[in-house]
């Protein structure tokens, strides 16, 4: 029902926003973690003993900024991921069948594969910082769902590339 | 384009315009603009069946192979 396709759109490009204001509000608190690791280093080498999360509290620092730097791309991924989604979804509301959508699609089919990439040495500095029985030596890695996401969105970029073409037949047929 | 179509060589021995045509049979003045200059990628049976039934031919007569084309 087209009110029902209207209305899911609405929501689709609300969560869309509100995923975006969450991704810079992430991208946030890592710069200004970037800057305690900075400015804040003994108080933070201190915290972080007392926590018992960490191996070596001491000799982390390095191994921190590379563990930002790597949240910060992964978060720079995230918004372009976020954005091709807002043009395909305002896309969606007149035609959606369109070749920019289906290299759309491809190109956040890359963007996840960069975020599966950098989730692999997310991983390993964090175990290598990090308490092996902590939360915070699990972060990243390989991850199933991002595999299922990746795809996912290639054979919807092929999906729409052939409904494109099939259109497009179908437009100059007299 | 291999496939010619000769709609303009029909609609001229029957003494009549596309607009007459597309009146008739019910097929919008573009889209038969667009199948008389050639620019169409496919054609309907259906298209083809009430034009051919319009200007009283064959299939034949309204389409051409050249294999120059």
């Amino acid at each position: 029902m087209p009110t029902d396709h209207s209305t899911l759109l609405g929501v689709t490009r609300g969560l869309l926003w509100l995923m975006l204001a969450l991704v810079a509000a992430a991208f946030l608190f890592v710069v200004a973690s970037g800057g305690a690791l900075v400015a804040m280093w003994p108080d933070i080498a201190a915290e972080a003993k007392n926590s018992k999360i960490f191996l070596d509290a001491d000799t982390m620092r390095p191994q921190l900024f590379a563990l930002l730097g790597i949240l910060a791309a992964i978060l720079a991924v995230a918004v372009y991921v976020l954005r091709q989604l807002q043009a395909l979804v305002a896309s969606a509301a007149s035609d959606p069948f369109i070749p920019a959508n289906a290299a759309r699609l491809r190109r956040i089919g890359w963007a996840l594969v960069t975020a599966q990439l950098l989730a692999f040495p997310l991983g390993w500095v964090a175990s290598s910082i990090a308490v092996s029985t902590s939360k915070f030596a699990n972060m990243g890695g390989i991850d199933l769902q991002g595999i299922l996401a990746i795809l996912f969105a290639f054979v919807l970029a092929a999906v729409f590339e052939r409904g494109t073409a099939m259109r497009d037949e179908l437009e100059g047929t007299i | 384009m291999a496939i010619v179509v000769k709609l303009d060589d029909l609609l001229h021995a029957k003494r009549m315009t596309l607009t007459d045509l597309s009146d008739r049979i019910g097929i919008t003045l573009a889209n038969l603009s667009i199948l008389k200059t050639g620019k169409a990628k496919a054609m309907r049976f259906s298209t083809l069946e009430a034009i051919c039934a319009e200007l009283e031919c064959q299939p034949g007569d309204l389409l051409a192979f050249d294999a120059d084309g």
